[in-house]
């Protein structure tokens, strides 16, 4: 095991030195794999910015249950806990509600005119123990059916259209991604294609003292790997460089609207993901070149 | 060791290089195969190597036959034989330690072990030393002494050679036949593939002739 070990080390290291040989070369195939690996992962992150920015705005699948003026709140909240589905209830007072609308519209001044007579009524929001728009609608009509409620609305058609919107999204994503995988495993292929060639003298004594075809391989494969990883790692400074360029002007955006939102760029887990896909896509880039190369030997 | 029976061979483009060729090898014998230039003599080694394999016939080299050895095994079969080319085929862009310590590493070997073997490979041949030189740095002659290193290394029961001294000059090339000779005296087969008479002559070692693809004679 420590022999195998050592071995694996020293093509490693042998290939790190090859990279620092020809170190133009290299930068030029790590960046344009990185370019080739930001444009997926920028929308896939662009995406799940956009999914934590709407789940702000609307809690995911919530009910709306607005009470009579006659119906007093602890009656309410206490007959909407009792029935099923429910998973949680907040209540927002008739004055709490003007002030929320006095806030978000800007229209302080006129809201300030309903203080002594305010029109608008106490709501409930629910929080449903099912986020699947059958069980919301389900629970919806159950909502509707008790006594003292004048209206009852989910945000299901809007969640639902959200939904849509981001499933289309994420399947660009994925078309975008498996054609941009596709492309880094020819610039790999390609690229081991001329290294096999440059070295086909090399793979020739190898050969002839007894080399087998997993040893010749093995260089080839570390450099594949290397490279696509390196490249993801490209891909990532650009990402975290777009994000942190993007977040001034969506901060003066804020400011302009009250809102507290930044964009994120890649967790860790996303990040190692990402390392993970570069290395492997590369590393099948260059397995599949060399293992061409491999086979039209003659003997 | 080294058993050809009724060998031929005809390359794609028509050329026969065998016509009927058949020897045989004992285990630590040392025999110089002979005769003018393309006569065929590099193709038996090229068969003995399984560089080629032969339109016809049976070639057997250390109990294997080669016509039924898998692709798969081949690695191993050659680890077990020791080449040595008029060209050298050495690693020009890697060191003179690296390029000797080759089939030990192949051959998954490594520490101290491959240090140790490369060493004194190395100094059997005369170079102790230069190992952290490159060969393009050394003569000749030199060359092919790392070349020889090379093949002898791992320690093969048989060793080929292909013009070895083609390239050198007289004292040079006895040089080289005087390492082959000692090599053999430690046991090791060897088969030579030369047209130098001079060596052929200053040598004690049995000859066999080849003359435009046919066994001419084996003395």
């Amino acid at each position: 095991m420590k022999a195998y070990l050592t071995r694996h080390m020293q093509v490693f290291m042998r290939t790190l030195g090859d990279f620092a040989r020809s170190p133009t070369a290299t930068l030029m195939t790590v960046v344009m794999i990185g370019v080739t690996l930001v444009l997926p992962a920028g929308l896939y992150i662009g995406l799940l910015n956009l999914e934590r920015l709407t789940l702000g705005w609307h809690p995911r699948g919530s009910v709306s249950v607005y009470l009579a003026k006659t119906m007093p709140q602890a009656a309410a909240v206490a007959a909407i806990r009792q029935v099923p589905g429910v998973a949680g209830t907040r209540y927002i007072s008739p004055a709490q509600g003007l002030n929320e609308f006095a806030a978000s519209s800007g229209l302080g001044a006129a809201a300030a005119v309903f203080r002594h007579h305010n029109p608008l009524p106490g709501v409930v929001v629910v929080t449903p123990a099912g986020v699947t728009p059958a069980s919301v609608a389900h629970l919806a009509a159950r909502l509707k059916a008790l006594p003292g409620i004048t209206h009852v609305q989910s945000n299901l058609v809007w969640v639902e259209r959200l939904d849509a919107a981001l499933a289309l999204g994420h399947r660009i994503v994925v078309i975008l991604a498996t054609a941009l995988g596709l492309a880094l495993v020819l610039i790999m292929g390609n690229t081991t294609r001329v290294a096999v060639a440059s070295r086909r003298d090399e793979i020739g004594v190898v050969g002839l003292v007894g080399g087998t075809n997993a040893f010749i391989r093995r260089p080839f494969l570390y450099a594949g790997a290397l490279t696509g990883g390196l490249g993801a790692l490209c891909a990532l400074v650009l990402l975290e460089a777009a994000v942190l360029a993007l977040n001034g002007p969506i901060a003066s955006l804020d400011r302009a609207y009250g809102a507290h939102y930044h964009l994120s760029g890649p967790d860790l887990h996303q990040a190692l993901g990402l390392l993970a896909l570069g290395a492997l896509l590369g590393w099948l880039g260059a397995r599949i070149a060399v293992g061409q190369a491999l086979r039209s030997r003659r003997i | 060791m080294i058993e050809l029976k009724h060998v031929f061979k005809r390359y794609p483009l028509g050329t026969e290089a065998l016509s009927d060729v058949g020897f045989s090898m004992a285990r630590g014998e040392m025999a110089f195969l002979t005769g003018p230039s393309g006569a065929g003599k590099s193709t038996i080694l090229k068969l003995i190597c399984l560089l080629e394999r032969p339109t016809r016939g049976q070639v057997v080299v250390n109990g294997h036959d080669l016509a039924r050895l898998s692709p798969r095994r081949l690695p191993h079969f050659r680890r077990e034989i020791g080449v040595v080319f008029q060209d050298n085929r050495l690693l020009n862009e890697r060191t003179i330690y690296d390029n000797v310590a080759l089939p030990l590493l192949v051959a998954g070997m490594t520490g101290d072990e491959v240090r140790k073997r490369v060493l004194a490979a190395l100094d059997k041949v005369g170079l102790r030393g230069r190992e952290r030189g490159f060969p393009l740095a050394l003569s000749g002659g030199e060359q092919q002494r790392v070349g020889i290193a090379r093949a002898i290394v791992h320690r093969p029961a048989l060793l080929i050679a292909d013009e070895p001294t083609g390239n050198l000059d007289p004292a040079l090339s006895d040089t080289i036949i005087d390492l082959f000779r000692e090599f053999n005296d430690h046991g090791v087969t060897v088969l030579i593939a030369t047209h130098d008479l001079r060596q052929i002559e200053r040598s004690r070692a049995r000859v066999i002739h080849i003359g435009e693809g046919h066994m001419v004679g084996a003395a």
